[in-house]
């Protein structure tokens, strides 16, 4: 039987460890991970951990040292299989908005002067896919219980996941809200990928982006939207660039004024 | 000289490790390195909105997210003079609550206990402590439960906002939270007696100096204006910085501070240890009963703290219940983004937990 069971390892690398954390919140489901799998290496839940040959690697985090830089080229020769797990394992998360190279050694200069680190050197935070192959991408910030247990279901059998391909707007509407841009307030929720069930919208909030940027979103007319309504360029930059990291780059360095 | 490493601790929340040299018979060197990269979040809220600061800074913790959210906002109430009607303030109190239930139960059951019981993790721990593994999970759960309600979510829930909430529960899921937590009492004391009652092995022992918040009142608690250090001393929250003098080493990326130039503790068992006297109730008879000196100096016996304010949230959390449900859920504190400068401290379960922010005044739009 141990036989049959697919190798699976979870890792952490900068970032708050909120995905670990989830799976660890899966308490109904948590025994029946644990025996559905072998669980070959998961820090923050087991001391014997082993790092040998996996089927597959379930990666959290964003790639910010020269350690984890190995660690990730090393995780991806090991594992058949790699999910980027989480925000900043997609897309950088919220330390990978400094998007210009100087910016962020101007920022990384203000917090830690010029101490010589011993253990390992700083870099620039990035998702995983820029240094390695991904095979699957499970957002959210941190990711969704539902989606994780649906994908990790799927994976244990050998299947690929099977992810919402729709923004937040959709599930907003399943759940019958009214829409907050028609009440003029900044909603991310037609730029952000679906998952959570359009949680904040539910509480009355807007959408802030947390699950990052959906690859078929259209950014540009969000963007001359909510100038429409008011809001300044910097602001709806800022507001869009938060949770995308690295996402959003390539919008964020080509909107200038164009129509929609 | 000899050197012992050991590169990634495991069953912790967070990713580090420890290299300590030892020379004959004395350790001449320790390092406690984080492996977690520089994030420079301090840098990342610069220029954000009040609202946006609030949204991105909880993201420094999963485990104590709730605690993030709950510093920052006390923090930027401060800075724009928002002053908000009592139940807010109790449905903060009782989401930190659930946080606390949450994070104590993962840390005692699952991540401390295998140690003390010769197993690799909790799950395996099943095997021997089958009912034990369950209803510590449910007591998890519970915890979860409470921040979803009062959150949106388990982990990152937005619905705690600058001046209120975006949405409150019914008075029956309230209801609901608070039979829960008196039907947990059995299983929590068993919790208490468990871990106040382990066989604690001998560390280096010695004294250090305990901080945390002082919650008014003379009550305990996990939020408040002022420090309370066992020295006797107190400081004003603005003077936070007596406290935090942040310096940087160079095999780490989180920053270490120290008080007069030496180190001191921060958590479950300095709260213990500082305000232990003020418990009143099931957790107040447990304190006495199981409370000595040797708490005032073993961290261990911080597992020990932990499940005594397991003890204290629960029967915390119907005195919080039966005030709300008599409150009106009121609308949001209208506010304007001024010119101005907050600190907030509260306590995460890890221990005192301070945010200070300045902002400056910006054209406001409704829901920025």
């Amino acid at each position: 039987m141990e036989k049959d069971k697919l190798k699976i390892g979870i890792y952490e690398l900068t970032g708050c460890a909120g995905d670990a954390l989830l799976i660890l919140d899966c308490e109904k489901e948590l025994v029946d991970i644990f025996q559905a799998a072998d669980i070959q290496s998961f820090l923050m839940a087991k001391s014997d951990n082993i790092d040998g040959e996996l089927d597959v690697a379930l990666v959290e985090g964003s790639v910010s040292t020269e350690k984890e830089k190995k660690e990730i080229l090393d995780i991806r020769k090991r594992a058949k299989v790699v999910v980027a797990i989480g925000i900043c394992a997609c897309y950088g998360g919220i330390q990978a908005a400094f998007l210009k190279e100087n910016e962020w050694a101007k920022n990384y200069q203000e917090v830690y002067g010029k101490t010589k680190m011993t253990h390992t050197n700083p870099v620039q935070s990035r998702p995983i896919d820029a240094y390695i192959k991904v095979d699957y991408y499970l957002p959210g910030c941190p990711i969704g219980k539902e989606q994780f247990l649906s994908t990790f279901n799927r994976i244990i059998r050998g299947n690929p996941p099977e992810l919402y391909r729709f923004p937040v707007c959709v599930e907003c509407k399943w759940n019958e809200n009214d829409c907050l841009l028609n009440k003029d307030i900044p909603c991310l929720g037609p730029l952000t990928a679906a998952g959570c069930g359009a949680v904040c919208i539910n509480h009355n909030l807007p959408c802030v982006g947390c699950w990052g940027p959906l690859a078929e979103a259209n950014l540009t007319s969000e963007y001359h939207l909510l100038k429409e309504k008011g809001f300044d360029d910097d602001f709806i930059k800022k507001r869009m660039g938060n949770f995308s990291g690295t996402g959003i780059a390539d919008f964020l360095g080509k909107i200038k004024g164009e129509k929609r | 000289m000899k050197r012992i490493k050991i590169d990634h601790l495991a069953r912790v929340e967070g990713n580090g490790g420890v290299t300590a040299t030892i020379d004959g018979r004395a350790v001449t060197d320790v390092q406690f390195v984080i492996n977690e990269g520089p994030r420079l979040v301090e840098r990342l809220t610069l220029g954000k909105t009040p609202e946006e600061d609030v949204n991105i800074v909880p993201r420094i913790c999963a485990i104590c997210t709730i605690s993030h959210k709950y510093a920052a906002l006390r923090a930027m109430e401060n800075a724009l003079s928002v002053k908000v009607p009592p139940k807010v303030s109790l449905f903060r109190e009782l989401m930190h609550m659930g946080e606390m239930i949450e994070s104590h139960s993962l840390h005692t059951y699952y991540l401390a206990l295998p140690d003390y019981v010769g197993f690799p993790n909790a799950i395996a721990m099943a095997a021997k402590f089958s009912l034990e593994v369950k209803i510590a999970l449910e007591m998890k759960e519970f915890g979860n439960h409470i921040m979803k309600t009062a959150a949106s979510r388990y982990i990152h829930g937005e619905n705690p906002v600058i001046g209120g909430f975006g949405k409150y529960p019914s008075k029956d899921e309230l209801l609901w939270i608070k039979s829960r937590a008196i039907q947990f009492m059995p299983f929590v004391l068993k919790t208490v007696n468990l871990f106040c009652g382990l066989d604690y092995p001998f560390v280096p022992e010695e004294k250090t100096v305990y901080a945390c918040c002082n919650p008014e009142k003379n009550q305990y608690g996990f939020a408040g204006d002022e420090i309370i250090l066992s020295t006797g001393e107190t400081l004003s929250k603005d003077d936070y910085k007596k406290l935090t003098n942040e310096f940087i080493v160079s095999h780490s990326y989180a920053k270490r501070s120290r008080y007069k130039g030496k180190p001191y503790s921060v958590g479950s068992l300095a709260r213990v240890n500082n305000l232990g006297e003020r418990l009143k109730g099931e957790a107040g008879k447990m304190y006495k009963q199981h409370f000595n000196r040797r708490w005032k100096i073993n961290p261990l016996f911080n597992n020990a703290a932990q499940a005594l304010e397991i003890c204290y949230a629960f029967e915390r959390i119907p005195e919080i219940i039966d005030k709300m449900i008599k409150l009106p859920d009121p609308p949001l504190v209208p506010y304007k983004t001024k010119e101005g400068k907050g600190t907030g401290i509260v306590e995460a379960p890890r221990g005192l937990l301070i945010h200070s922010y300045g902002s400056s005044a910006r054209p406001s739009h409704p829901f920025l």
